[in-house]
Formats: C-alpha cells, structure tokens, sequence
C-alpha cells in the first residue's frame, strides 16, 4: 500500500512537470502577442520593446520556461496581463471557493436524486415506471447546458411577467443565486449517475449472494440496503474522483452564462484574452486537481473494495 | 492597428462625457429626500481590468475610474475643454507651455487638501517603471522629459513645474492643441500619496480620489460598489450608491435588467441579436459612437498600390445596401473619416466614394484589368470576433463580382491571428504573405481629428498599417497638429481627409452605435451630443424606488 502511495506520488509529479510544459509549449507557440493585446492596438515601438524586456519575451524560450518554473517552485504565478494590479494566484484564489461551493452543492444534489432515480428504476425494472425514469434521466444526461439554461431563463422570466415569485437569472452570493446552476450542473450527472446505478443494481440483484440472502429471509429492504446497495455503488467511486477533480476548475459554461466569480470563468475570459499567466495557472491547478483526486479514488476504491486490495 | 478594445476608448470617451457636461435632462422628476442606489452593469468582464488610472485601458476600467477620480480638465456637453481640478490655465509659448491654476479648496474624498504637488505627483508616477503597462506614455509622451522617466534616465519629469501649490507648469515637446483633450484620458488624473504609500500592492481596493464617487468595496471577480464623496468639488451626490456588478455575458445582463435587478445594462456591451425585442422600450436609447469600421488596403503592393484600383472598389460599394439591408440598420453608413458630431466633420465630403456602378467599372479598365480580366487573386481579411464582419465582407464579395468582375476571397481568422497578420504586414508591406486587404475598426480616444486623419493615415505613423502616402496630406495634418487656431487648423483636417478619401486611403464602412436600457426610474441623467449618458453633474442624478 505504501509503496503504490510512493509510485503514484512519483507519477504524480512527472505528470505535473509535463503538463507545465505543454502548457508553457502551446501558449509560447500560440498565434497571437500578448503585448500587442496588452496595448489594445495602439502602435508605440518604443513601449512594445519596453514590455517585451518587462516581462520577458524578449529571452529565448528556454529561459523564459526555466524562469517561470523557478517562479512556480516559489508560489509565484506571476502577474495577469488583463489585470495588471492583481497577482495571478489572487485571482484564483477568489475563484476556489465559488467554484467548490457550486460543484460540492451540484455534486450532492446529483448523487442524491440519481442515486434515488437509479435505485428505483432497477427495482421496477422494465414497468412503464422504469420505462419514464430512464426516459427522463436520458433527457437530462443529453441536454447540453447552453440548451438548458435559456429553457430555464424563459421559464424565470415568465414567472417574473407573471408577477409570481422567480429566481435571480445571474450573481452570487445569496441562497437564490445558487439555484438555477446548481440545477443546470446537476441535470447532465443526475442522468449519468441514474444510469450507471440503475445498470450497476440490475447485475447485483441477479448474484448468487442477493438470492443466498433472500433466502436466508431477510426482509426485501433489508437485502437491498445492506447487500445490493452497497456492492451497486462501488461504480459510482470511479465517477466521484474526475468529477470532483473538475469541482475546483470550476463549470465553464455555467460560470459564465450565471456570471458567477469562479475559475471557470476567470479559465474562459483569460483564454480569450491570451492572458498566459492565468491560463497556465488554470491548466496547472485542473491537472493537479484531477491527478490527486485520481489517487484517492483508487485509494478509496482499494479500501471499499477488498478484491482489489488483495489483487 | 486593430483596435482590440474598440468601441471602448468611444464610450470612454462618452462616459468621460458623462462626467461634464450641462445638457438637457432626460427626465424631470421632483427628486426625492434620499437618492436611492443604481444599479448598473459592467458587460464583458468578470473582473474589473484595472482601478489605477494609469492602468486604464479597457472601457470598463475608464468608465469606474472616471467616477473615482478626476483630471485637471474634462469634457462638456459640446466635448468642448471645460474646468476640474483646474479653476483655469493659461496657455502660452504657442501652445507649448501651459499653466493651470488648480481649484482652491479642492479635497481629496478623505478630506485631504489637493495641490499642484499631488498632480505632478500622479504624473511621474504614470510614466515610471511601474506603469510601463499603463497608457501615460500613449497619451502623454509630448510632455517633455516624460519618456525619460519611463526609460529611468530621469526620476521626475522636466516639463512639470510646481510653481507654487495652487499652480502646475506643464510644457511640451512641440505645441499641441490637443494636449487638453489627452490630459481628459485617465493616465493623468490625480491620485492620493498617502493613500498609495498606505498600501502600495491594493489601495484601490478602497480607492478614492477627487471624482464623485469613491469605492465601498471592491469584491473581485464580482461587483464594485461606489459610494458619494462628501468633499466633490460639486457637492456631495445624492445617490446613495452605485452598485455595478461585472457580467461577461450582455445576455445575461439583458436578463437580469428584465428581472428588475438592473437599473442600467448594455453601455459596455449590447446583445445585438436582441435589438428587436427591446428597441421600442420606452428605456431603449442608441447613441452614434466616435468609432468607424473601415476597409484599408495594402498600399505597398500589387494591385492595391495604383490608386485608381482602389478608387473602383471603393466607388463599386452600395453602402447603402449594405447597411440597411445587410446590417438591417443596426449601424450607420460612413462616408468619411472623422465621424459625424467630431470637430472637423465635413460632410460635403461624404459624396466622394459614393457608389458608382459605371464609373468603378472604368476606373478598373483605366487601371488596366477591364471586367476585372487578369485581375490577381486576392483576399479582403477580417477577423473572427466582430460577428458583423462575415455578413458584410460576404456582400462586399458579391458587389465587387457582380460590378467589378473581380473575384476576391475572405480570409477570415481569429483576432489574434489577424492583429499579428496586420503587424506583419505594416513590418514588411511587399512581403508575398502581407495581406492585400481588410476590414478594421478605430474608435476615438478623444474627440479631436488629429486622432484619426493625423494618427491613422499620416506616413509613418504606428496605426497606418496600410502604408498609404501622399505628400501634400503629410503637409497639411503636420501643419494642423500644431496649429493653435482651429479656424485654420480643421479646415486643415478636412482637405487632407478630402485627399485621402479620393485616393481612398481608407474605404470607411460603418459608424457605430451604441445601445443601452436606462431605466426610467433614474432621474437626472442627459442628452449630449454623442446620445445619452449618465452626465456631468452626478450631484443631480437620482433613482425614484
């Protein structure tokens, strides 16, 4: 155990040194001039040069890229380009809480309600119940977000014409603010989780054991939530580890259209910018997020599962 | 250049506007005891770019520093120079020299006492090495000895003299009636010391200066919210406070001021495709902009180095198709360089590139390509984030087919890509790879000529990124930038825009507009000769609840 600990924390970092190379590589090699950006089109050679020295580009590519690791190794990611009074990790570091807060609030209400949905489908597997379960969860798990939240806006509105109680379409920071993108966040995982569950239960309850405890005459909930339960969500693991690893990058799509302050957003507008220093931050803290959380889902999983932990 | 920013240094400009002038209001409600609290978007950022005035840049940040603090001078209602720090000035040397006599009893928003020390202050520090990425030195580089600050050789800058604390000596390279207009741009408004060296990395997060308004609080990534300040030179506004939250997406601005959580949206950012739906509101106003869409040609190399080949597309364009029908209005037609509403504007210019379909055709026959026979292959290059561009560029290839018989391709590509293109191609105009031409935009960074016959189409210049070239235009717009009289000096601008439209240095399109929703709960705003914003006087403006 503690040697595949040790293996993957190796692993760990060589895939951290390589993506901050490749993002390094790819913005460096990217078409567009950040200085030129920066100046917003007006032509003054002697201050390109100047912010050329300034920050640096004027340095071969090598330097430029064993500098900014140095940088890195010592915290510091630099100054944003669109936002030249504020550190880069300032930014991010006011967008990680938004960002967790929304997905964490997205991430439950979607284990809940398609742990729920896939639960019950299994168990009236094949009735026009199952048949309107899985219905709607394959509508939910295929509407894309950009569909769902103008569906969502003309509804708000109508309610707001009405004069009948309606949500803020956009902001942050009150309770109401949270609801219509917890929802648009939580439909596409709702449908995935109730589908995998749903999937996951039906080979359960045909294993020997379900039928072994059945006929030990344990009551019908009881086989269920202790045995086929348990062994049904063992799945649902693989999907929490990726799917919380994009919690602190933030929903960019979401983020956005709700106007909310998280990474996703300050992600988006800093690629559209060339804002480099932010997008090799973003693209850091994302591998990061993704390589750790991968770890712990193995290293839950070996802990839930003992077939694993033996193999 | 392309402008990145766009539209933004126009309603900069509009919003500097605001800040002056004496108009006509809008609306004439009794104004109630408290003035309530305006809530007003900032479209197309998630952040505000920056709150240091020699930041500004971007017209978010120009639009807030403009509420905070103050320069010596500002526009009116005519963008005329009216007074602010500045009681008055004396001009001298010839439009070299100015004195300005700053207004006695002037308080920074803490209380503070202003001087001319504190404008030279905020001066040198503009153009030190902190500010290397601000837009003092784009502004402001004719003041003498300032590049020296910026280059370190010097620590303060020669041309600015505190005299004594109410009076300020500012002297220039050469003379320039446009100084005053530059000197209305942020880079040179005063900021506090005491507030900087309290806390040098983040006091704008609380930032206050002489402007109207100071900053409660900065939630990044979020919103500001500005509060009056209690020592404006004008008396301390009525509102209550300023809430603008930062909304990247104009649709979602739309929204939340149809859901009553606005009560202005759309001055940065208008979600065009929504016109229709809002444009007979009673709150629904448009303003015509500083800001020309234009085509410029490679004027360095084949074919568009012969005039007259430039002369039979520009004459073979029916603009009038093209914005009514294509752009369905949604912007005005454009016959000249200066727009309408600019000191200089001449409209008698505006008939020179009108449409021809007979005499394009044989300004091209003289050129040597009749029916467009043997015409070289090339390509009108726009880019990607402007979604006018494909629609217009699309029927300028159909009219220059069908008049013409010219074929021309569009190369279309992302902003980026194409600014780099436009750079390479004013670097090396003969190259094979420069383009042959395209589509671009300008918007005024202040209201003056100089700013786009001078600095756009004079040899030489950084923005000419065609290379057009005429003797007599370079004479006539060198004379008129230093020429103190403007009876002589936009008489001036106008021949040389006359010269450059027949020879067609520029084939302007489009100028802009720009659309916003007020509510009409908000009380005193006005009308200036650019449209409506929020004005002058902030002491007047009100929201009824």
């Amino acid at each position: 155990m503690g040697r595949t600990i040790g293996q993957r924390a190796l692993s760990l970092i060589f895939v951290l040194f390589s993506v901050t190379f490749l993002t390094f590589a790819v913005s460096f090699n990217a078409p567009g001039d950040p200085i030129l950006n920066m100046m917003g089109g007006r032509q003054d050679p002697a201050r390109y040069a100047l912010l050329r020295t300034l920050y640096g580009f004027d340095q071969p590519w090598y330097i430029q890229y064993f500098r900014y690791l140095y940088n890195l190794l010592h915290g510091d990611l630099g100054y944003s380009y669109k936002y030249p009074e504020r550190p880069v990790w300032a930014l991010i570091a006011n967008g990680v809480p938004v960002s967790l807060e929304l997905g964490l609030l997205a991430l439950i209400v979607s284990i809940v309600f398609g742990v729920a949905a896939g639960v019950l489908a299994a168990l009236w597997q094949n009735t026009w119940r199952d048949t309107l379960l899985t219905g709607i969860m394959l509508v939910l798990y295929s509407v894309p977000s950009f569909v769902l939240i103008p569906i969502l806006w003309i509804g708000d509105l109508a309610l707001y014409r009405a004069g009948l109680p309606s949500l803020p379409v956009a902001g942050w920071g009150k309770w109401e603010h949270y609801v219509l993108p917890v929802i648009v966040l939580a439909a596409a995982n709702v449908g995935f989780i109730a589908r995998l569950i749903r999937s996951s239960m039906l080979e359960v309850l045909r294993k020997d054991f379900i039928r072994t405890a059945k006929a030990k005459g344990l009551t019908w909930s009881l086989v269920i939530r202790r045995h086929a339960l348990r062994n049904a969500l063992l799945p649902l693991i693989t999907l929490l580890g990726p799917a919380s690893a994009f919690l602190v990058t933030g929903a960019f799509v979401v983020e956005n259209l709700f106007a909310i302050p998280g990474v996703g957003y300050l992600a988006v507008q800093a690629i559209g910018q060339r804002d480099y220093p932010v997008i090799q931050a973003t693209t850091i803290l994302l591998a990061l997020a993704v390589v750790v959380m991968n770890l712990l889902t193995d290293l839950a999983y070996t802990l839930a599962d003992p077939r694993v932990r033996s193999g | 250049m392309q402008k990145l920013s766009t539209i933004t240094k126009l309603i900069c400009l509009i919003a500097l506007i605001s800040l002056i002038s004496g108009c006509v209001p809008v609306t004439q409600t009794a104004a109630p005891a408290a003035g309530g609290t305006l809530r007003w978007s900032l479209e197309g950022i998630n952040e505000l770019p920056a709150l240091d005035p020699p930041l500004a840049g971007a017209s978010q940040s120009v639009g807030v520093i403009s509420l905070v603090f103050e320069g010596l001078v500002r526009l009116d209602g005519q963008l005329n120079i009216a007074p602010a720090g500045a009681e008055s000035w004396d001009v001298k040397d010839g439009g070299k020299t100015f004195v300005f006599h700053i207004r006695k009893g002037l308080k920074f928003a803490n209380g503070d006492p202003v001087t001319a020390e504190d404008y030279a202050y905020s001066l040198n520090r503009a153009f030190g090495p902190d500010f290397a990425n601000g837009n003092a030195g784009y502004y402001l580089s004719n003041i003498s000895g300032a590049t020296d600050v910026t280059s370190g050789s010097a620590q303060t800058i020669s041309g600015v003299k505190v005299i004594d604390p109410q009076t300020l000596e500012i002297s220039l390279n050469t003379p320039s009636v446009y100084f005053l207009y530059q000197l209305t741009f942020p880079a040179s408004f005063v900021v506090s010391k005491k507030a900087v060296d309290a806390n040098p990395t983040s006091w704008t997060d609380t930032a206050y200066g002489t402007g109207p308004f100071m900053v409660k609080e900065w939630k990044h990534n979020q919103s500001i919210t500005l509060v009056p300040n209690p020592n404006y030179w004008l008396g301390k506004p009525q509102l209550e406070a300023i809430e603008m939250p930062f909304i990247q997406d104009a649709a979602t601005a739309l929204k939340l001021y149809q859901t009553g959580e606005l009560d202005i949206m759309g001055t940065y950012n208008f979600p065009t495709d929504q016109l229709s739906a809002v444009s007979s509101l009673p709150e629904f106003k448009q303003v015509n902009q500083f800001f020309v869409a234009y085509i410029g040609f490679n004027n360095a190399k084949p074919p568009f180095n012969n005039p007259a080949v430039r002369q039979a597309f520009a004459r073979a364009v029916d603009k009038a198709t093209l914005i009514n029908k294509v752009m369905e209005g949604a912007v005005v037609q454009a016959d000249t360089i200066i727009p309408p509403g600019m000191p200089g504007y001449n409209a008698a210019a505006a008939k020179i590139q009108s449409f021809d379909a007979a005499e394009a055709k044989t300004l091209l026959a003289n050129a040597g390509y009749p029916d467009g026979k043997d015409f070289p292959k090339i390509a009108l290059s726009i880019n990607n984030q402007d979604p006018n561009f494909p629609k217009i560029a699309a029927a300028l290839q159909q009219m220059w087919q069908e008049t013409l018989g010219v074929t021309v391709d569009i190369n279309t590509e992302e902003l980026s890509k194409f600014n780099d293109d436009l750079t390479a191609t004013a670097n090396n105009p003969e190259d094979p790879a420069a383009l042959s031409f395209y589509v671009s935009v300008w918007g005024a960074d202040y209201p003056d000529p100089q700013n786009f016959v001078s600095q756009q189409l004079r040899s030489g210049v950084g923005n000419n990124n065609g290379h057009y070239s005429n003797a007599e235009f370079d004479k006539l717009v060198d004379a008129a930038d230093v020429d103190a009289n403007q009876a002589t000096r936009l008489p001036a601008y106008q021949q040389a825009e006359t010269i450059a439209l027949t020879e067609v240095g520029w084939l302007p399109l489009y100028y802009g507009k720009a659309n916003m929703l007020i509510r009409t709960s908000v009380n005193g705003l006005v009308v200036t000769p650019q449209g409506l914003f929020p004005a002058v006087d902030w002491t007047k403006v009100t929201v009824t609840k």
